[in-house]
């Protein structure tokens, strides 16, 4: 993919990501329901956390690298 | 069992460590650019700063209390790193352009370089850190009284100690640690390598730490299951139903906010990092740090709930529950674990804003009372540095008396929320200065500061509540019994949560004020120029432009600035690579624009951009620089407005350029016509004369036997046609010689009416000989005009004679009139002939032009009024034809006075 719909691609999650965190589309997986003695909520909300990390890095691999910025430095580096 | 002076000796030790591991890494990171020391991994690692003893204790205890609401302090700021892309690389990447070394000295640089600005950011952060600091000096004192309470040795060399003697001691610790590490030079960009590696060792600890207590515990718990069931049987459950309420969305928005602008997080993540792709990796690794670091917080809460006696404190579950199982060496880790986690923060924290209040507030001072005095070349620096090593001391002691304050009143978390809603004061406004071009600088100050208000009044004040009757007094009745004042329950908003209370309205009335007050004021130049710096920073080909004019700032001038504030040997090489690239000697350096901002950044790397600024702008221009000259440099907006402008002038130019060479072409085809008439009317002219003196001629040659009485005809007819020819060419002559100003005369004092009078008599003839009746009219006063008396009679009798020729009325008419009007001199010759149509008027100047009335006339060659307009213009005069009272044509010969 290029750069194109790789940005946009990271707006999406970042948007999502905070969406899928905050209510109302939260409540979707507030049930009253326990896996292994744990609510539902807790793995629903750890696992958008392992998600968007995961995505993240993708995302981050899958971008090109940034053309060298002309000013930065200036022979420090 | 672990006794308290063990626990102390060992943190000492710790310290100690740290100590080393500093100094090694700064000599390191000095000697090798290469070092894993800039990598991407100890980036990352600095960054989990943010997990402080407030992660490592306050979590576990705010789980026990309030459920999944510890989660929102960690997901917030995931999303700001998934996001990086859009807030954070913009972030590193203008402070990279400008040496931005501090949320406040990017507030400042990004509105008009305002010193004003920069102050009431360091102030606002000094005093919204002070509960974190105090936080942090809390969660310290109850580890180790923690560790000592339970202590068979009891309390060692503690006792008679009071926490406040102790949270005192490790306060004054940590400012000398500080001290020592973070103020050992002075870097061009405020980076600290041996500290961020002490950080990032420490990190590791902390993290090592929590996950070892966690697994622990869900081991002795017998599994994740056997815990929450167990805790469930108990009553004790993850409460969910009311998490996500306002405080969720409040808390969750805070800790977007304070990852980016709480001081420290700032200094790792933006002034500290070296490679702006070191971004890629912590975009998720520093999520994935925190998920870690979270992983055993709901089963150590819940575990703590259900086996430690009721009343424990939660806070200090990750501590006590090790050492209530007997694990001394963990309970150990553990405690050091915290205590690294609380010491990262006091260090980078107090680095961080000590950077802030000596650039921004001590160092302004300074120049302004040291500005005539001269130094030595390090003068500055130590100055500086002792500025910071004051500004360490003062941090830590707000800290401490924050603490010393309120250390009965709240359980960890709280406390922690008091700072991240004053520090999200500063949110809209930096989000307006990488996202809005209009956001100015009185908006930014005002919504800062109104948010400030409002936070002081809604969530600092009312945290010392259980300290200060007076302070409850205003919290259950309002100030003065005004109820509706009451700080939480602003304008009657009753019920509400406290933090949500206080960062709805501080927030509300901070992003109202920066909106409506960007709206309602004008950007200085100067802003207007940094808000295009920072906005376009991705543009290609865009390079922060100098801000300076050159004035009058030599070299010499500014290399004594240099020295004193970067000293000697840095400012030398800055100086030698700049004289070396212009190929110039160090002593004819000539500081270009380019050179002098290029040392504004270095300057700003030491003493913030708003002293750099100001410090320059009085060597470079004297004493201000002149607005005008800096809009001439101003932002690529302006520049491209400008640009159009011109455009549209210079096609408006164009546009009336394209319409005169019209106007040009157009005459040119008309002379050139004129020039075709002009050689045919010549060579007709001519060849009439011509023709017959050959005709005649060849019958002289041709015709021997010819009268005399004829030839002397023929030889008369010759001659008079010679003379005719003669006339003719001496007119185009004596016109083209007027044209080009050849023959001249000298013109004098003439009197115009004796002139006229001689004409009148020449004409009397022809007036007569065409039965024309002379009309003479109001006759002007004697005057003197600038003129010839031959050349102005030769005008009039050309005049009189062409009314008379062309008249063709029944009782033909010639009307002379004269008359002074304002300072000139005025001959009318007016006729009752057909006049001259509207469409000849302008023609019947021109050479040749007879205007068709005449094509048939035999005459002139119709030179006679071209020759008269010659004339009459080098006696300076005008001759026009002007409507007069008869009906024909009217002549008038306007000359000027002579004085």
């Amino acid at each position: 993919m290029d750069r194109s719909r790789l940005i946009p691609a990271m707006l999406v999650l970042t948007i999502l990501g905070a969406m899928l965190m905050l209510p109302p589309l939260v409540y979707v997986f507030n049930q009253d329901i326990a896996h292994f003695g744990v609510r539902q909520i807790v793995f629903y909300l750890f696992a958008l956390w392992l998600a968007l990390i995961i995505g993240t890095a993708l995302l981050a691999r899958a971008l090109p690298p940034e053309p060298a910025d002309p000013d930065a430095g200036e022979g420090e580096r | 069992m672990l006794s308290a002076d063990f626990v102390i000796a060992t943190a000492i030790g710790y310290v100690g460590l740290l100590f080393v591991l500093a100094y090694l890494g700064d000599r390191r990171a000095r000697a090798n650019q290469r070092s894993f020391l800039h990598s991407p991994a100890v980036y990352t690692l600095s960054i989990s700063v943010y997990c402080t003893s407030w992660t490592f204790y306050g979590a576990v205890g705010n789980a026990a209390r309030s459920g999944l609401e510890f989660l929102t302090i960690y997901l917030g700021p995931t999303l700001v790193f998934v996001g990086w892309w859009f807030l954070l690389r913009r972030l590193v990447r203008i402070s990279h352009h400008q040496r931005i070394t501090s949320v406040a000295d990017l507030l400042s640089s990004r509105f008009g370089k305002s010193n004003r600005l920069a102050v009431l950011v360091t102030c606002i952060a000094v005093v919204g850190i002070a509960p974190y600091i105090a936080l942090q000096l809390k969660a310290v004192t109850s580890s180790i009284q923690a560790v000592a309470g339970a202590s068979e040795f009891g309390q060692g060399s503690l006792a008679g100690i009071d926490d406040v003697g102790l949270a005192l001691g490790i306060a004054a610790g940590m400012a000398l640690f500080t001290i020592l590490f973070g103020t050992r030079h002075v870097d061009a960009k405020e980076q600290h390598h041996g500290v961020v590696a002490a950080i990032a060792f420490e990190a590791v600890v902390k993290l090592a730490a929590l996950l070892t207590v966690g697994i622990f515990v869900v081991y002795v718990g017998g599994g994740f299951e056997a815990i929450f069931s167990r805790a469930a049987e108990l009553g004790v459950a993850v409460d969910a139903a009311n998490t996500f309420d306002s405080r969720w969305l409040t808390t969750l928005a805070l800790s977007v906010a304070a990852i980016v602008c709480l001081p420290r997080q700032f200094q790792v993540t933006v002034v500290e990092n070296s490679d702006e792709n070191h971004l890629r990796v912590a975009s998720w690794a520093f999520p994935a740090y925190m998920l870690l670091m979270s992983l055993f917080i709901l089963p150590i809460a819940v575990f703590g709930l259900t086996t430690m006696p009721a009343g424990s404190n939660p806070d200090m579950f990750a501590l006590t529950l090790p050492m209530a199982f007997g694990q001394d060496g963990l309970a150990l880790l553990a405690f050091i674990g915290g205590f690294s986690s609380a010491t990262s923060m006091i260090i980078l924290e107090s680095i961080a804003l000590s950077i802030m209040v000596s650039n921004h507030i001590l160092m302004p001072l300074i120049l302004r009372f040291s500005a005539g005095s001269s130094g030595d070349g390090q003068g500055v620096t130590r100055l500086l540095l002792n500025a910071r090593r004051v500004s360490i001391v003062l941090i830590l002691s707000l800290g401490f008396f924050y603490f010393f304050f309120t250390r009965d009143s709240d359980a960890l978390a709280p406390i922690g929320l008091i700072s991240f809603t004053g520090i999200a004061q500063f949110f809209p406004a930096v989000l307006a200065a990488l996202f809005w071009r209009e956001a100015s600088l009185k908006a930014a100050t005002s919504a800062i500061a109104l948010g400030f208000v409002f936070w002081v009044w809604c969530s600092f004040l009312p945290s010392f509540q259980s300290v200060s009757p007076a302070v409850a007094m205003l919290l259950a009745h309002g100030p003065w019994g005004i109820s509706w004042l009451r700080p939480e329950a602003m304008f009657g908003l009753d019920g509400w949560d406290p933090l949500a209370h206080a960062a709805f309205w501080s927030l509300t009335v901070n992003v109202l004020t920066l909106t409506i007050v960007s709206l309602l004021t004008r950007q200085s130049a100067l802003e207007r120029l940094q808000a295009s710096v920072f906005l376009d920073v991705f543009k290609r080909g865009h390079h922060a432009r100098g801000n300076f004019v050159l004035g009058s700032a030599t070299a010499n001038d500014l290399y004594f600035v240099a020295e004193r504030v970067l000293g000697e040997r840095r400012a030398a090489a800055l100086f030698e690579t700049a004289a070396r690239e212009a190929g110039v000697g160090a002593d004819q350096l000539d500081p270009t624009p380019e050179f002098i901002s290029r040392l504004e950044r270095e300057l700003a790397g030491s003493i913030g951009a708003a002293s750099a600024h100001v410090m320059l702008s009085k060597v470079v221009s004297g004493s201000d620089i002149s607005l005008e000259e800096m809009m001439q440099m101003a932002d690529e907006t302006q520049q491209v407005i400008e640009y159009s402008q011109q455009l549209e002038l210079t096609s408006a130019e164009l546009r009336s350029t394209a319409r005169q060479l019209e106007d040009a072409n157009g005459r040119l085809r008309e002379l050139d016509i004129r020039k075709d008439d002009f050689l045919s009317q010549v060579s007709h002219e001519v060849r009439t004369p011509m023709t017959s003196i050959r005709s005649f001629s060849e019958i002289l040659l041709e015709e021997p036997d010819i009268s005399e009485r004829q030839r002397q005809h023929f030889v008369g007819t010759i001659h008079q046609e010679s003379l005719r020819l003669t006339k003719l060419l001496d007119e185009i002559l004596d016109l083209s010689a007027l044209e080009r100003g050849e023959r001249a005369w000298e013109n004098t004092p003439t009197d115009p009416q004796a002139a006229l009078d001689r004409a009148l008599v020449v004409c009397e003839a022809a007036l007569r000989q065409h039965g024309v009746r002379l009309e003479l009219g109001e006759r002007a006063p004697a005057a003197l005009v600038e003129g010839d008396a031959d050349r102005l009679c030769q005008v009039f009798i050309n005049l009189i004679i062409n009314a008379i020729r062309y008249n063709n009325a029944p009782a033909p008419v010639v009307r002379v009139q004269t008359a002074v009007r304002s300072g000139s001199y005025a001959v009318e010759v007016v006729d009752n002939g057909p006049g001259i149509p509207t469409g000849e008027r302008t023609l019947i100047f021109e050479k040749f032009s007879r205007g068709k009335r005449g094509l048939t006339e035999k005459g002139g060659a119709g030179l006679g009024l071209a020759i008269s307009r010659q004339i009459v213009e080098r006696m300076h005069g005008t001759l026009e034809l002007v409507d007069g009272p008869l009906p024909g044509a009217c002549f008038r010969v306007q000359l000027q006075l002579a004085c």
